[in-house]
């Protein structure tokens, strides 16, 4: 039973052209026997089909490397070149249980591979072109998720979805929810970009069978795993600001079955940066180290994985000569400090049935301890979570592979203790849920997945999730895809207002916060048309989110508080994105977005316009690079129109803002050679070194009452350049 | 008789210089020289790997690897490497080139449809 399976070799952008083509054929055994839910992957990527009742698959190819990688439980896995003239024959040959490049793991997701929903994936070589940091920057040439830095103390960056903050984003690691509760707001910065495999960006509701929080979108991460990542992969990085980062990755196996992988994360950066000379940092020194360490069994019919991180994150902001450790309590400078440290332990075990390839039982599990002791000039914030997650999948068909479902239960038990100035805040979370999700898979035609999920929250009474995903094949080159899904999300107000803290707004909850519920629909379309020698790939989508139930963050009532209640009226947001792709030669490729977001919420009272999300945006990416990745070089150019800022009339003439930030442009470069042993790269951030002007107001009296370094709309620190280098040891095959 | 003896000696140094030495020189190509080399490539994943490689080395332009023929047609800057060189470099990958003997080391390492057993029938490994 092959559940889901990665392609390890390191996705490199060779030079040919298939790009948005499809492939079709039939998978045959040596006697001549069609093969049934055999796995087609496209190589280095995690785009694939399975074959039907008649050993019959389509794919179409989404890079340029034109090859397919088909496996079969107790069949050799083979890597072949795709045709993409006439329908291929493939055949597989008996025996072996061969690791290869191709593993299989225990999360069952057919889905992703039928792509009834709308998924982009970011791959490695995606992740290469803007080589920094860490999940926060892992979207740079992504259209579709936007990233912004939260204030303009603490160097935290935030994305945001369908015109939303990313808290209505689930983000997965493995399938597991993962940057959630107290690491939601700067959890982002605690995945190393070294350690990502590839990312799969979900927009939209995503499936309950991760459970109820994906509203907007649903990012999965996926990190490198210990039977096919490299056995030796260094990377050093230095920037002109003086931050430095060491990451290592190694993988080796232990036996036939078992094998392991370390990743680990180093960073550290203690100048003093300020460009803007406000007496404040432009960027905060900051710390980490990070450590994973996971152990994988690749049985034929138990796979089993469990894993433990490890994470110590430091960070001290605010004027300058604040330092780390200091007593922002009683420092004469303005501190800024968060030191979280976290403890995971992880796991899943997956019990396939080699004869049934449908058939499959899958156990996550993790658990994690969280500590966050920060400040915010003279408040001091202490938080710790502690989390236990099960989910159990099971996963079959009914009658024939047209019908396929998964079933589960899952139980979360999260536990959070927060102490905030002088207002203490506990809660226990126990939430046992169930859901069933049905998949009807007649042909490529069309398909369409219904699931439903109830989980019943010891705090709120039961909670409902549908969800509906459903794609439509209009002609070879098009397919429209539709869904529509409730989600909902218990908010951690003061976790999610920490970027609003560095100011002298005082926190003012007003009610007990109810969860956040929200109902998603939209759509895409996708067609491919004939442009000269290529396609042009054209990507045209729609999402509409309206909230049943919202926290609303009131900074416009009045300059002095923060505001912190439930939602009462209207809030809604469109989203809409058209995206070109276009490969000029096999050299160069061309990518641009333009996005229009109308994105209002009612605040006060009235139904106003969100702060600080652009009306309009537009992306362009071209990316050279020629064959083997040999040389690189990537340009991505952002614009981002108006923004609304928060009304701060209230304030001294001279210390007030202006309603609408001016748009501005956003650019980044690198370029890169590569080696037999890996590569050099040298690149630029903010390669125009626009910045926001003053952008903390009354710097002078970061303890007056006027004092606010939340409304942030731009760039901070200016033109930065970096450069790293890679070292990899590549595993032996056998 | 002389020049039968002669001729016949000439014959059989023909013959036995071509045998020994089906390598082809380079020739003169636009952006350098040209060599064709007999790999002992057996499928698409050898060819990725010599085309890899090669890719990386000082002075080649281009290296593309026919399967069926086993040969790979290198275009190279004479200034900077010669065909021995290249020749020396696919042996290192793990495979024969021309003449040259591969690597043993290297062949050891390459995936299992890369080895010389791996396509002779369809017998049952055990």
């Amino acid at each position: 039973m092959k559940f889901k399976l990665f392609v390890f070799i390191i996705s490199f952008a060779f030079g040919s052209n298939g790009f948005g083509q499809s492939v079709n054929g039939v998978v045959v055994d040596q006697e001549l026997e069609p093969l049934i839910g055999a796995t087609i992957l496209e190589l280095g990527t995690r785009n694939g089909s399975v074959t039907d009742i008649n050993g019959r698959f389509q794919l179409t190819l989404r890079t340029k490397i034109n090859k397919l990688v088909i496996s079969f439980t107790g069949f050799k896995t083979d890597t072949i070149a795709a045709n993409l003239t006439e329908p291929m024959r493939i055949t597989l040959s008996e025996n072996v249980s061969e690791l290869g490049e191709v593993v299989v793991t225990s999360s069952p997701t057919f889905m992703d591979q039928l792509e009834s929903k709308h998924v982009e994936i970011i791959t490695e070589a995606e992740l290469n072109k803007a080589a920094c940091c860490n999940l926060s920057e892992s979207f740079e040439t992504n259209a579709s998720v936007d990233v912004s830095y939260t204030d303009a103390v603490s160097g935290a960056k935030t994305i945001r979805m369908l015109g939303l903050d990313g808290r209505y984003v689930q983000i997965n690691r493995e399938n597991t929810p993962h940057i959630r509760g107290l690491i939601g707001r700067y959890g982002l910065g605690y995945i190393p970009g070294t350690w990502i495999q590839s990312i799969d960006v979900g927009k939209g509701s995503g499936s309950i069978v991760n459970g109820y929080e994906s509203m907007t979108g649903q990012l999965n991460v996926e990190l490198k795993k210990p039977e096919t990542s490299e056995a030796l992969y260094l990377n050093g990085y230095v920037n002109s600001f003086g931050r430095m980062e060491a990451n290592a990755n190694h993988a080796r196996d232990l036996s036939d079955k078992w094998s392991t992988a370390f990743l680990f994360h180093g960073d550290y950066f203690s100048n003093e940066i300020d460009n803007n000379n406000d007496g404040f940092l432009d960027l905060p020194k900051s710390r980490q180290f990070n450590l994973m360490n996971r152990y994988k069994f690749m049985g034929d019919r138990l796979r089993n994985q469990i894993g433990i991180q490890v994470m110590r994150d430091e960070k001290a902001g605010g004027q300058l000569g604040y330092g780390f450790g200091d007593d922002f309590q009683n420092s004469t400078p303005y501190g800024f400090m968060n030191n979280t440290t976290r403890v995971e332990v992880f796991g899943k075990t997956g019990l396939l049935f080699p004869q049934k390839p449908y058939k499959g039982w899958g156990f996550i599990y993790s658990g994690s301890y969280t500590d966050i002791n920060a400040g915010f000039g003279r408040n001091e914030y202490l938080g710790t979570e502690k989390t236990g997650y099960v989910n159990a999948i099971y996963q079959n068909i009914l009658s024939n592979s047209f019908h396929q479902y998964k079933a589960g239960a899952s139980f979360l038990i999260d536990d959070f203790e927060e102490v905030y100035a002088d207002s203490a805040f506990s809660r226990q979370e126990v939430v046992p849920g169930v859901y069933y999700e049905y998949s009807y898979l007649p042909g490529e035609k069309f398909s369409l997945i219904l699931g439903g999920r109830i989980d019943f929250h010891n705090l709120y009474g039961n909670l409902y999730s549908p969800r509906l995903h459903t794609r439509y094949q209009l002609s070879d080159k098009t397919s429209l895809r539709l869904a529509a899904g409730r989600g909902y999300r218990v908010a951690n107000p003061i976790i999610e207002s920490s970027n609003i803290l560095v100011s002298s707004r005082q926190l003012v909850v007003q009610e007990a916060p109810e969860p956040e519920i929200s109902w998603n629909l939209g759509g895409s379309l996708v067609t491919n048309l004939k442009l000269g020698h290529e396609d042009l790939n054209l990507v045209f989508d729609y999402f509409y989110t309206n909230f049943e139930n919202q926290l609303i963050y009131d900074m416009d009532q009045s300059s002095d508080n923060l505001f912190i209640y439930n939602l009462n009226g209207d809030s809604y947001a469109h989203s809409f994105q058209v995206e070109a792709k276009y490969a000029l030669n096999q050299f160069l490729e061309v990518k641009a977005a333009y996005k229009f977001y109308d994105v209002r919420t009612t605040i006060a009272g009235r139904l106003q316009e969100v702060s600080f999300v652009s009306r309009d945006r537009f992306f362009l990416n071209a990316s050279y690079a020629t064959k083997y990745d040999k040389w690189k070089a990537d340009i991505t150019v952002h614009w981002y129109g108006q923004k609304r800022l928060p009304d701060t009339g209230d304030k001294p003439v001279e210390l007030q803002r202006q309603a609408e930030s001016p748009d501005y442009f956003h650019i980044n470069a690198q370029v890169s050679r590569g080696y037999r042993w890996g590569s050099i790269y040298l690149g630029s951030e903010n390669l125009l070194g626009f910045t926001q002007d003053d952008p903390i107001i009354d710097a002078n009296n970061p303890f007056g009452e006027d004092f606010d370094a939340s409304i942030v709309w731009g760039p901070i620190v200016g033109r930065m350049v970096y450069a790293g280098v890679r070292y990899k040891i590549k595993r032996a095959n056998n | 008789m002389k020049t039968l003896k002669l001729l016949i000696i000439l014959t059989v140094l023909i013959l036995v210089y071509g045998h020994t030495s089906a390598q082809k020189e380079p020739i003169k190509v636009a952006g350098g020289h040209k060599v064709e080399i007999k790999t002992s490539a057996v499928c698409s994943m050898c060819k990725e790997a010599i085309e890899y490689d090669l890719a990386f080395e000082k002075g080649v332009k281009s290296a593309v690897l026919d399967v069926p023929s086993k040969v790979v047609t290198v275009v190279y800057n004479p200034k900077k490497t010669d065909a021995d060189k290249i020749r020396k470099r696919i042996t290192k990958v793990g495979y024969h080139a021309d003449s040259l003997q591969r690597d043993s080391v290297a062949y050891e390492k390459l995936p299992f449809c890369c080895k010389d057993d791996a396509h002779e029938g369809e017998h049952e490994p055990h």
